[in-house]
């Protein structure tokens, strides 16, 4: 729900003014701009609601404490907080990694890496244990916006589902136009190396599920 | 009957074919007699005004602290600006404090819950100012948020500001006064208010609803509000699953009664500089039923608050500011904050 409203609200005209989303029509162009900013308000509440009233099984404090972590991941320390440099950083021709990666880590890696975090939570993991999940989820998280970035370059409208060749339009900065698209591939590697890493000392039969997810993205073609 | 409205149905929207309750309940209780002033304290003697003005500080106060400028400066900066608006009332929190002290509850419970309600407040009106919403140029008598930050930045303030309150709640109430079941009562609470039952669905019909749906309109986007409040307050203090059920019903009929009363005072105030009642921006009481019909109907909604309240006699004195909170919403005996909303 809250990975939907964003992308809905990134999607309006003042945003990243999208047309197309998951190989459709973005919400506001079906259902008008106002409607699609209340739709995400609404998806947004409502996930706090469903996750305060329908989580079966588990202590309060445990709820409580996902809740505070979501709430930090999507907001101003998170989710936003790379929106708006995103935003700051359009035409800039002077973007440097740093930046960059400021704007993916908090973009991109800060849902994913509130996801890991709140599912390890609920599971019981001890604070060692939430951090290096953490930060697995924080080099996957990369891992995606880099490989996002080389397949912008590389793919169709078509095969991508959304807007290709959207950044280079927009001169926005990315990964291939910073270190060039061979570089960026071995940076790829390098974070789905990283993040796996994360994972070694967990039993590797539960840990699968995790690894497939961070080979899919580093080897996904849309 | 005098209230009822016709209300167009359209393929994609369904309206409630009769009166919202509220109102019906208002005019049921028109005729009945008038609630008993309680032996206690009587409300002339209670000062709500320096209760009222005291607990803005303390908001104020905990919500600048909330909400500290660090790295990207343009959102600290865009999201204060709406939650830190000079001449803010604070209903909503001290409704919700004043709930709280009614069941006992200290207040350091209720202000993180408090100051979350103004955050998502905020959040819920800088969305509702947008161009493609209301399209607002000011709010609170100074330029609205979109208009100096930007769309973009207005957008995400108040996408910030939703998850903010939740967290702030998380974060600063304290777990020895308010176990977490009960926390997450509140967060539910609050969610629900905002979400597509509650002010969402108010807002969408405000702009998409046909002229009768004010009723709908204004007890989803301002009795809302109340209701939550009071009932976040209770949900803090511990009340019974009754005494909820009853701030529920008060601070449903304060917010639907304020509102009622702000239209009368602007229809009045277009009338003393127009001459005439012809401004209606969005959904008026004034302009749907009269200014004889609103006055009537705020009456009743005053009634129906206190009669809630008086369920509550073992409380003492501690149910008074909510008691005078009611007269206040009808009457505005004294200004509180530098201007009006």
């Amino acid at each position: 729900m809250i990975h939907t409203m964003s992308l809905m609200h990134d999607d309006l005209p003042f945003m990243d003014n999208d047309d197309l989303r998951r190989g459709k029509p973005t919400n506001h162009k079906v259902f008008g701009e106002d409607v699609a900013v209340l739709a995400g308000d609404a998806l947004l509440a409502y996930a706090f609601e469903h996750m305060a009233v329908a989580t079966k099984g588990v202590p309060s404090e445990r709820i409580v404490r996902v809740i505070g972590e979501l709430a930090k991941c999507i907001g101003s320390e998170g989710l936003v907080a790379g929106q708006v440099v995103d935003i700051c950083s359009e035409g800039n021709a002077d973007v440097g990694l740093d930046h960059l990666e400021f704007i993916h880590i908090h973009k991109t890696a800060a849902l994913l890496e509130g996801s890991v975090v709140l599912g390890a939570i609920l599971g019981g993991a001890n604070d060692q244990e939430v951090e290096k999940l953490r930060k697995f989820a924080r080099c996957i998280g990369l891992l995606f916006q880099v490989v996002d970035d080389i397949l912008d370059v590389t793919k169709s409208s078509q095969e991508l589902g959304k807007t290709a060749g959207k950044d280079l339009l927009a001169d926005k900065t990315t990964y291939p136009k910073l270190i060039g698209i061979d570089k960026s591939r071995e940076f790829a590697a390098k974070l789905n190396r990283e993040a796996q890493e994360q994972l070694a000392e967990f039993d590797p039969e539960k840990a699968a599920p995790l690894i497939a997810l961070a080979n899919y993205i580093a080897y996904r073609d849309h | 009957m005098v209230f009822s409205t016709v209300l167009t149905s359209s393929p994609q929207l369904y309206f409630p074919k009769t009166t919202s309750p509220i109102i019906q309940r208002a005019i049921r209780t028109c005729s009945a007699s008038f609630s008993t002033t309680p032996q206690r304290i009587s409300n002339s003697q209670f000062d709500l005004r320096t209760y009222w003005t005291t607990l803005i500080q303390e908001i104020n106060h905990k919500l600048d602290e909330a909400i500290p400028v660090q790295y990207p400066q343009q959102i600290y900066e865009a999201m204060r600006h709406s939650v830190l608006a000079k001449g803010v009332k604070r209903a909503p929190p001290v409704m919700c404090v004043a709930a709280c002290e009614l069941f006992g509850g200290h207040r350091l419970a209720a202000f993180p819950t408090a100051c979350a309600l103004e955050m998502v407040h905020a959040a819920s009106l800088i969305h509702d100012d947008l161009p493609c919403m209301d399209d607002d140029p000011s709010r609170r008598g100074q330029p609205s948020n979109h208009t100096i930050f930007g769309v973009d930045m207005a957008i995400l303030a108040g996408d910030a500001l939703f998850p903010l309150g939740f967290r702030h709640i998380v974060s600063h109430t304290p777990t020895d006064l308010v176990p977490e079941t009960r926390l997450l009562k509140v967060i539910a609470e609050i969610a629900r208010a905002v979400g597509s039952t509650g002010m969402a669905a108010g807002q969408f019909l405000d702009l998409e609803g046909g002229p009768n749906a004010v009723d709908f309109v204004q007890e989803k986007k301002y009795g809302e509000m109340g209701e939550c409040s009071a009932v976040c307050g209770a949900l803090l203090a511990g009340a019974s699953d009754e005494e909820i059920q009853r701030l529920r019903r008060y601070g449903r009929a304060v917010g639907v009664l304020y509102q009622v009363v702000d239209d009368m005072l602007e229809a009045k105030l277009d009338k003393d500089i127009n001459g005439d009642n012809k401004k209606n921006k969005g959904k008026s009481y004034v302009a749907a039923y009269g200014v004889e019909k609103a006055t009537e109907l705020a009456e009743d909604l005053r009634a129906q608050a206190k009669k809630e309240l008086d369920g509550l006699e073992k409380y003492g004195e501690k149910v008074v500011p909510l008691y005078s909170f009611v007269d206040y919403a009808a009457d505005r005996g004294f200004s509180v904050g530098d201007q009006a909303e």
